[in-house]
């Protein structure tokens, strides 16, 4: 999806201190970084702040930048943590009305009664992406980075695993548990999309 | 279900196939795996059912819509970018080469101009002597041996200038 010769190419002109070259960096990522800080916080403002916050650092420390891996990787790293820590920090508003959020971030239980539409409600596509959207952003934070990462962004899991530095089988795991998570909150809620 | 297809191994449960099923619609299921599936799922009305709701649900996932990005994002951080201390860098980070191409990476005496220009000369002589059919066994070392401190340094030189044209050629 991301061109890393490409990228490679600008990054060196960047740490030449070429400010056109950041100014393509920003074009190329600035919206997936947006995108993925909206949907993990769900807060425009945040978004913004924690989006310039990912670029500002990436940006401030591209000698340390490995060439050996691909930026967006990289770059998709340290905004997923970014928004990670964000959302520990900042806990208590986060908390999901479903249930909460295990010491290892895993643990989530299903309580609510049904209170969403009824099935034989006939929704418009919008209303049910924003339904999902909404479903997603209740995700314990680490499963909502990872299904942001193989659905929003479109990468393989070989890519998040490396973004993630996890095992390729415990990437697997978790995207699974997440989609499991997404359908019961979905059912629970009887959003029907 | 139809288990009479040799490459597709013996037929899949209803519960393999449900949990197999985010694979099979990832697409990393090997070709074999892959067909067990797809011939469990024309058969199987309940997990095709499944299949078809998970399917759905990868489809919407897939399509979020993309939010707009504020127009005073880049701003922010373009006035962050330490540009002068990237460029302050740059000359540091250019000189950068493998120390096996470093200059001081060869002794003294071998990189002295006088060594080198001896060793070329007693190199062309025991080559014209040995041509010349005197027949000592020690011309041939003498040749290759007046000829290495030249060749090192030679070398070294044409290293830095590869590495320099391959820089220049990827940035």
């Amino acid at each position: 999806m991301f061109d890393r010769h490409q990228d490679l190419k600008t990054i060196r002109r960047c740490k030449r201190g070429e400010e056109a070259a950041f100014k393509e960096i920003l074009e190329r990522y600035r919206g997936a970084i947006y995108n993925l800080c909206y949907r993990m916080t769900r807060n425009s403002e945040d978004a913004r702040d924690l989006g310039q916050e990912v670029f500002i650092k990436v940006f401030s420390l591209l000698d340390r930048f490995d060439e050996n891996y691909a930026f967006s990787s990289w770059l998709f790293r340290i905004g997923t943590n970014h928004c990670i820590d964000h959302l520990r920090r900042n806990r208590l508003r986060f908390l999901s009305l479903d249930g909460g959020v295990g010491p290892d971030g895993e643990e989530y239980e299903f309580q609510l009664p049904d209170t969403g539409p009824g099935p034989d409600t006939v929704l418009q596509r919008k209303e049910a992406l924003e339904r999902l959207e909404e479903v997603i952003s209740d995700l314990p934070p680490h499963y909502r980075a990872i299904t942001l990462l193989r659905h929003d962004q479109e990468l393989s899991y070989e890519e998040i695993a490396e973004i993630l530095q996890l095992p390729l089988g415990t990437v697997k795991a978790r995207i699974h548990r997440a989609r499991n998570q997404v359908q019961q909150m979905l059912a629970a809620r009887s959003y029907d999309i | 279900m139809n288990g009479k297809n040799k490459n597709s191994g013996p037929p899949l449960t209803c519960d393999g196939c449900r949990e197999g099923l985010q694979e099979y619609l990832d697409g990393t299921l090997d070709k074999p795996e892959s067909l067990r599936f797809f011939l469990h799922l024309r058969e199987c009305s309940g997990c095709r059912e499944e299949h078809d709701r998970l399917l759905g649900l990868f489809q919407m996932l897939d399509s979020l819509p993309d939010h707009e990005v504020p127009a005073d994002f880049d701003a922010a951080v373009l006035a962050s970018v330490p540009y002068a201390a990237y460029q302050a860098m740059e000359p540091l980070r250019r000189e950068r080469v493998p120390v096996f191409l470093e200059e001081a990476f060869l002794p003294r005496f071998v990189r002295a101009r006088t060594v080198r220009l001896v060793g070329v000369g007693v190199a062309s002589i025991s080559a014209a002597l040995a041509l010349r059919g005197d027949g000592s066994a020690v011309l041939p070392v003498l040749v290759v041996a007046g000829l290495v401190p030249e060749i090192l340094v030679r070398l070294q030189g044409l290293g830095r200038r590869a590495l320099e044209s391959m820089g220049r050629a990827e940035s």
